[in-house]
């Protein structure tokens, strides 16, 4: 609901996504502090927040998914470890620039990576041809296991590296690498600080997109089979081609989410892609409010720093209190999450985004109690 | 022929089990339509409080079972109460998630927390083996396909022959009407919970003497019982079985061919199973092929 006073007078206000001034000034406000946290921020938060960046591109494409299109997967830690994989192994076995252009190559394979998720996960989205929820859901689990078996497997280890992964080298524009270092570089990215302002540029841009294709026809169609499938059929609404262009869509964000991982952890192995962060993508979308951009931003933020909190400040304490359990205390954290997600679906099902509406509405219309819907 | 005859007979003793274990998750979503995921995560625990109450404890075998009994029983109603019996009406995904959030973090999360998450051995049934002609079993196997098979049958049998039974199928086809018929629809859903519960805690049992009672028995136990599911067709207790003699014998028969070659691919056997059962039948062998209407 908009504050007293703004009215749509013509079709461009009406579709606009920041209809005031005041929005405006807040996003560019918002953007700039995230690009000033660098300048202050201690290391261990700018790596966790370079984290919660990443999360963040992947969860937006599982909105696109699963909040806009209806259709749940659990396996998108999987695609994301496919994306970061393909940049992996196209950087360490070739070279088609020469060893000067290699940051070129690098950058070429952000597309590469993304469309290498996007068309593994058209593969196990070809299910839905017949099926719809949850029959959906296990064939993402099945894609997960199969996924990260292939990556671990002996007979492929001198692609994808077995067990111990690939290296790669940092991040740059221009210049050469030396032993591990960029040499020369205009632009290195490194250094905490610049990795980070990258990640959030990334994640500036994919939010940007998805809001799009909220927006889009083939945006209204995804929201027509979530709400009801066989409606949106007799709409002339082709299900399956859709199905399949939200599974490609979504896994497109995982792969580039797994692009900026493999930078960020100079390293990629299969036990960085577990099956517990694909549950945590799903919980962040749920707590931050299926179908709606915005929430995502919250659901990641609110499960990012519940985790940091309970890992960094409640489990050591707890492990001193109770010495008997100090070995296995860390599990104390996946209990509380998934508690937390469990409470969420079940006392507040439309997530954090929806509360905020209500608070808002609410203030707006203050001294009248009057609901707008 | 050896070869092959040795995996023919693990293939069904090991199916036996995962029927058990399938029966699970096919009673409560016959039930109450909620398909179970957490079934792994509560087997994995009742599996350490096995081990716990049998080995550090050193209780005798009878009262183990019987406070292993009481606690899935009490476990099942808690989920009901507390989780389930709120979220009726909720759509099959909401309850898909909450069941998945469960039993993989909270369940087995609890169970770690408790007791370490380090490998155990659980010993119930006498060690040793025996051989019939060139196939040789260990009691072990033999005990728990036996066991497994008659759980199945008493649990089938009380599903078709006794009225808790013929009312929970009644739930199944409508609950809507069967409440109208005077039927107390909720305590239906918690027997359904408590019989999935028991099914589960015979599962840990088994297959905590098979294989070792660790942190990964739950997640095998529903890796195993997803592709039965499926290939039964989630509403056939018959299909159940049928479902699982195939799992397990297409697991042993990978296992004991092609791991020679592709090393790893008993463990990849129940997932190509599940995406192909899904492409390909995905109402399984004999579930229903469901009519809609807006």
């Amino acid at each position: 609901m908009l504050p007293g006073g703004v009215f749509s007078t013509k079709y461009e206000t009406d579709v606009a996504i920041l209809r005031t001034k005041t929005q405006w000034f807040l996003l560019a406000l918002g953007i700039m502090f995230l690009f000033v946290i660098p300048l202050f921020a201690p290391d261990y938060w700018l790596s966790q927040l370079t984290y919660l960046a990443i999360v963040i591109v992947a969860v937006l494409g599982l909105h696109v998914l699963t909040g806009l299109c209806g259709q749940i997967s659990i396996g998108h830690a999987a695609f994301m470890a496919v994306g970061a994989y393909a940049i992996a192994i196209l950087t360490t076995r070739y070279e088609p620039f020469g060893a000067d252009g290699d940051w070129i190559w690098a950058w070429l394979c952000l597309p590469i990576s993304a469309l290498a998720a996007g068309l593994v996960g058209l593969i196990f989205g070809l299910p839905c041809f017949k099926l719809k929820g949850f029959y959906l859901a296990i064939s993402t689990l099945a894609a997960w296991y199969i996924i990260i078996w292939c990556l671990k497997y002996d007979g492929f280890s001198s692609v994808t590296g077995g067990f111990i992964g690939l290296p790669l080298d940092p991040l740059h524009i221009g210049g050469t690498i030396e032993g591990g270092q960029a040499k020369g570089a205009l632009i290195d990215f490194s250094s905490r600080g610049s990795l980070y302002c990258l990640a959030v540029a990334v994640m500036i841009v994919a939010a940007f997109i998805a809001k799009n294709i909220q927006r889009t026809s083939a945006g209204r169609a995804f929201v027509a089979i979530r709400d009801n499938e066989l409606a949106a059929e007799v709409n002339g609404i082709n299900i399956f081609r859709y199905k399949m262009l939200a599974f490609f869509i979504g896994c497109l964000f995982a792969g580039v989410a797994g692009w900026l991982w493999a930078h960020s952890q100079l390293r990629v192995n299969p036990n960085q892609f577990s099956l517990l962060d694909s549950i945590w993508y799903v919980g962040m979308l749920i707590i931050g409010g299926w179908g709606s951009t915005s929430g995502v931003f919250f659901g990641a933020a609110f499960l990012k720093l519940l985790e940091i909190g309970m890992t960094d400040y409640i489990t050591p304490w707890l492990g001193d209190m109770l010495p008997s359990i100090k070995l296995q205390v860390h599990v104390a954290t996946d209990i509380v999450r998934g508690m937390v997600i469990v409470l969420f679906m079940m006392l507040a099902p439309r997530g954090i985004y929806y509360l905020g509406e209500r608070l808002k509405i609410y203030y707006r219309l203050h001294p009248y109690a009057y609901w707008a819907r | 022929m050896d070869t092959f005859l040795r995996a023919f007979t693990e293939g069904i003793l090991l199916g036996g089990v995962y029927a058990l274990i399938a029966l699970g998750v096919v009673m409560v979503f016959k039930a109450s339509k909620v398909f179970n995921l957490a079934h792994g995560g509560v087997l994995m625990f009742l599996a350490y409080l096995t081990w716990w109450l049998l080995d550090p404890k050193g209780l005798p075998l009878w009262v183990s079972l019987l406070i292993l009994t009481l606690v899935a029983a009490i476990f099942g109603l808690t989920l009901d109460r507390l989780i389930f019996r709120p979220l009726i009406g909720q759509t099959m995904l909401v309850t898909f998630i909450i069941t998945l959030v469960l039993g993989f973090t909270v369940i087995p999360g609890v169970a770690m927390l408790f007791w370490g998450g380090r490998p155990q051995v659980m010993h119930i049934f006498p060690s040793g083996s025996m051989s019939i002609g060139p196939v040789t079993f260990s009691y072990t196997f033999l005990l728990s396909f036996i066991i497994a098979t008659a759980m199945f049958l008493i649990f089938v049998i009380l599903f078709r022959y006794t009225k808790t039974g013929l009312l929970m199928r009644c739930v199944s086809e409508d609950n809507l009407i069967s409440q109208s018929l005077g039927i107390n629809v909720k305590w239906i859903y918690a027997i359904s919970w408590v019989v999935g519960c028991l099914s589960a805690a015979t599962g840990a049992i088994l297959l905590g003497s098979m294989f070792a009672v660790n942190s990964d028995l739950g997640w095998l136990a529903i890796v195993h019982a997803l592709p039965v599911v499926l290939l039964g067709g989630l509403e056939s207790i018959p299909g159940a079985f049928i479902g699982a003699i195939f799992v397990g014998l297409s697991e042993v028969f990978a296992g004991t061919y092609v791991d020679p070659h592709i090393s790893g691919f008993r463990e990849l056997m129940p997932y190509i199973l599940m995406v192909l059962i899904l492409m390909f039948r995905p109402h399984g062998l004999f579930g229903l092929k469901r009519i809609e209407r807006i």
